[in-house]
């Protein structure tokens, strides 16, 4: 199923508080970085939802 | 860490120590304010973010002290001119304790080495090792060639040669040594020996009536400000030298559901947030073990699927003596 990320709520690691705190979290290698931004890798994602909880500006949702 | 104080007819101060903070969101269920917020718990237990777990608003604060006395842990404090209302008679209290029984305890270590949060010191004087063996041992300086085989095979490391030459002048500057203090008579030296250089009895088992077994002594010590009252020193010990009090009865439960099933290996946040070392991963699941739970609920909030339950039905908070202040603190309970 995986998560989606809303691009206009997503800090998009610069602006993230933490600056990607989903990538750093996943360890699935489901939410990488690519050219500077987060990028979703649906094959990978195991839907723990741990992304979801801890997204300091809740962005991200279930696909 | 932050303090909130204002002074009134009296100077109220609360005080919140991180260090003593497991991140279980007990104080934020009985504010009457809500004045007082858990932070990113999984996050910050993985070391992603540095903060502290809990934050208050210092304006809404009303320094009433329920969050004092509900946690714990001890993590929140609140002074009234100077005393911390924990001290006070006519405040609740926790009546936990961790102790460790002096006269029982054979100072093994074990509860220090399994302590989840490092807090319970411990030391031991082990006797001399000479004093529980008799025995002779002597090498012949004329026969010996140092060729280092006792040396190297000496199960204790008890012989030091040199063979090494120091001076072109005087080649066979060579020395054998044997230090008593460590060697146990076993006689391996003696056995490979190629020039039946040494010399070794051992009189231990014939004269074991004459030796003492002295005592072995030490301090085995729970300090107070890192315990969370969790039990693994209690369940590992031996001897059963160990009394803890937990905080709360009840239990602990996962319930998965169609949608919401425990994902183990990939999140883990339970086993990251706890404080006791309960959670293992067994079979792709997270699996607690209640025996060293002390029923916090950091993992219940940790929990991104929302599958863990914990039901509290009872807790060693005692003395409330306000109807207003019972109601609150029996939030912390399911029952």
């Amino acid at each position: 199923m995986a998560v989606k990320i809303d691009s206009d709520v997503c800090g998009h690691i610069e602006n993230c508080p933490v600056q990607g705190l989903c990538i750093k979290l996943c360890e699935q290698g489901a939410i990488i970085e690519e050219d500077g931004d987060v990028k979703i890798v649906p094959e990978n994602c195991d839907d723990c939802d741990l992304c979801i909880q801890n997204c300091p500006n809740q962005a991200i949702s279930k696909a | 860490m932050f303090n909130v104080e204002r002074t009134g007819s009296e100077v109220r101060k609360l005080k919140y120590n991180d260090s003593k903070c497991l991140g279980c969101g007990i104080c934020t269920e009985v504010c009457p304010t809500t004045s007082l917020r858990l932070g990113p718990v999984v996050p910050i237990a993985r070391g992603l973010i540095e903060m502290d777990l809990l934050s208050v608003n210092a304006d809404s604060c009303v320094l009433c002290g329920l969050c004092s006395v509900a946690c714990p842990f001890d993590a929140l404090s609140l002074t009234i001119d100077g005393t911390p209302i924990k001290e006070m008679d006519n405040y609740p209290t926790w009546e936990v304790e961790s102790e460790i029984c002096d006269d029982d305890c054979v100072y093994c270590g074990r509860c220090s080495i399994a302590c989840p949060r490092d807090a319970i010191l411990f030391e031991r004087k082990l006797p001399d090792r000479e004093s529980l063996l008799r025995g002779e041992i002597n090498i012949d300086d004329e026969k010996c060639i140092y060729c280092g085989f006792c040396e190297e095979l000496c199960p204790p490391g008890a012989i030091t040669i040199s063979n090494v030459p120091t001076s072109s002048v005087d080649l066979m500057n060579n020395s054998i040594e044997v230090d008593t203090s460590k060697c146990v008579y076993c006689g391996i030296c003696k056995r490979v020996c190629p020039q039946d250089a040494i010399i070794e009895i051992c009189s231990t088992c014939m004269l074991q009536d004459q030796i003492e077994v002295p005592e072995i002594t030490g301090t085995t010590y729970i300090v107070k400000d890192s315990c969370v009252n969790c039990s693994w020193c209690a369940e590992i010990c031996p001897v059963d030298a160990v009394n803890v009090t937990k905080p709360f009865a009840g239990k602990l439960e996962v319930v998965e559901t169609e949608e919401s099933v425990c994902k183990g290996d990939s999140c883990h946040a339970c086993q990251d947030v706890c404080s006791c070392n309960a959670v293992d991963i067994v079979d792709g699941k997270a699996e607690t073990n209640l025996s060293f739970c002390n029923l916090c609920g950091a993992c219940i909030s940790a929990c991104p699927q929302h599958i863990r339950e914990l039901t509290r039905t009872s807790m060693k908070l005692t003395n409330i003596n306000s109807e207003s202040w019972n109601e609150c603190l029996n939030k912390i309970l399911d029952e």
